[in-house]
């Protein structure tokens, strides 16, 4: 006998997907009609949408990373402090020391942030395939 | 400014300071060009002969207080350091006309339109410039070598002397300003004032000499673009710039610009200059260019929520992720080499 989920005609859209319907509509109805620079914009638009969804993916990971460390390497900051902010501040007050475990940390981070903004940025391969 | 508004008050303005220099009494076709994140650029035909407009969209008032050496050149001074490369072997682009921010076209300057490839990606990858890509690295070596000749006494006096301590302190105070946002950032400029190189003799630097600035044909070099980042500062630091990552348009495998290799810009430097700029300088300043993108993409942020900019600016400020990268790879590559 068939389950009752297998037979459901899916009716609910992520917003995953309602990201990819924008993004279908800019580049396949928008993006002909203009021209110029915002034609450019149209296809910029289009680009932005893919940080937000690769954003969505990845940035529950950034997050658990940052707050790793945040333990590691600031450990009395406040709960809703902002890790990245406060590690910046140390660095430049040269309180925390660049060592291989820091830059570690920096690294797979980074690779996290390049896989959200962009992707196809070439040094990211190289990047890819030295760190990880 | 519509480009009908822009029409008309150009035709106001050029009936009078063109007479006598170039035929033609009207604008016609005026278009503005994609591109261009600071400046607009606008193509235009004055009678017969295509022009180029460079105007800036917003009144330097506005963006006062994230003026640094990164958007501090105003077109005025970037018209007279064009006309001072002019007097140079350096191709560059004839001045025609300048508009100060009192004009009501706002500041702005016309200038020669180039005939000759700009897209990168296509000069890069295309055949036809396949002998030009060989060439372009000696090339640009000595067109360099012949921007730093120019005689820094007759420069704007906007374009004054500086020393690395001013310009660490400078990109410190900036990341600062803009909420320390980035520990890789932070990083970078700590090791690079810790390994700063001995300090060198200020030269006129272009200080955006990069494979999108420059205009080619088959034959290699045509034109030297965009000198809005022009300033003084080490030889070194225009040939790093050149060399930098973000600039190689994937093609990470030719260092120099995407299309070159280091020993023949070093070659081309040296025939024009009389000098050999050290490999391992050049390379630090790869890693202060890093910085130095990163540090334009957070202005691009910056001035987007001050109100001024579209949607390619707020993009562009995502961009910052390109130069924290390769701060990491550059650090790493230089401690192993």
């Amino acid at each position: 006998m068939t389950k009752e989920t297998d037979q459901a005609t899916r009716s609910d859209v992520t917003s995953s997907e309602l990201i990819g319907a924008v993004k279908q509509f800019l580049m396949e109805s928008v993006l002909p009609s203009l021209s110029g620079r915002d034609q450019f914009n149209a296809r910029v638009a289009a680009n932005v949408l893919g940080i937000i969804e690769r954003e969505q993916q990845l940035g529950p990971a950034l997050q658990a990373l940052d707050a790793e460390a945040a333990q590691k390497w600031l450990p009395n900051l406040s709960s809703d402090a902002d890790i990245p902010q406060q590690l910046s501040r140390a660095l430049a007050a040269r309180g925390i020391t660049p060592d291989t475990e820091f830059r570690d940390y920096l690294k797979a981070r980074q690779l996290l942030i390049a896989g959200i903004n962009n992707p196809r940025y070439a040094s990211r391969a190289v990047a890819e395939a030295r760190w990880r | 400014m519509t480009p009908d508004t822009l029409t008309k008050l150009l035709n106001d303005s050029l009936r009078q300071s063109l007479a006598g220099t170039l035929a033609g009494n009207g604008v016609s076709g005026l278009t503005r060009l994609s591109g261009g994140a600071n400046n607009e650029t606008w193509k235009l035909t004055w009678g017969e002969t295509p022009l180029i407009l460079r105007r800036r969209p917003f009144s330097a008032d506005s963006i006062d207080s994230l003026e640094g050496n990164i958007l501090g050149l105003s077109l005025i001074d970037e018209a007279s350091v064009i006309q001072l490369a002019s007097a140079t072997a350096v191709p560059v682009p004839a001045i025609h006309a300048v508009f100060d921010t009192d004009h009501p076209i706002g500041e702005a300057f016309l200038m020669g339109f180039i005939p000759g490839e700009s897209i990168p990606q296509r000069w890069l990858t295309d055949a036809t410039f396949e002998e030009c890509r060989g060439k372009l690295a000696f090339q640009c070596g000595e067109a360099l070598a012949r921007i730093h000749a120019i005689d820094r006494l007759q420069l704007p006096s906007t374009i004054g002397p500086t020393t690395l301590g001013k310009r660490f302190e400078a990109a410190q105070k900036r990341l600062h300003a803009f909420g320390d946002i980035s520990p890789v950032m932070q990083m970078g400029l700590n090791w690079l004032i810790d390994h700063a190189p001995s300090e060198a003799p200020c030269v006129l630097l272009h200080g955006d000499f990069r494979t999108g600035n420059l205009l080619v044909n088959e034959q290699g070099l045509a034109g030297v673009l965009d000198w809005e980042l022009t300033h003084q500062g080490p030889a070194e630091e225009d040939l790093g710039y050149l060399c930098a990552n973000v600039w190689r348009f994937g093609h990470l495998d030719k260092p120099v610009g995407g299309f070159g290799d280091y020993d023949d810009l070093i070659a081309g430097y040296q025939s024009a200059s009389g000098w050999s700029p050290e490999l391992s300088t050049i390379r630090y300043w790869e890693i202060f260019a890093a910085l130095s993108w990163g540090l334009v993409c957070q202005t691009m942020g910056a001035l987007w929520h001050s109100g001024n900019g579209d949607v390619e600016r707020a993009a562009v400020a995502r961009r910052r992720s390109e130069a924290e990268l390769d701060i990491l790879l550059l650090i790493e590559e230089w401690e192993n080499a």
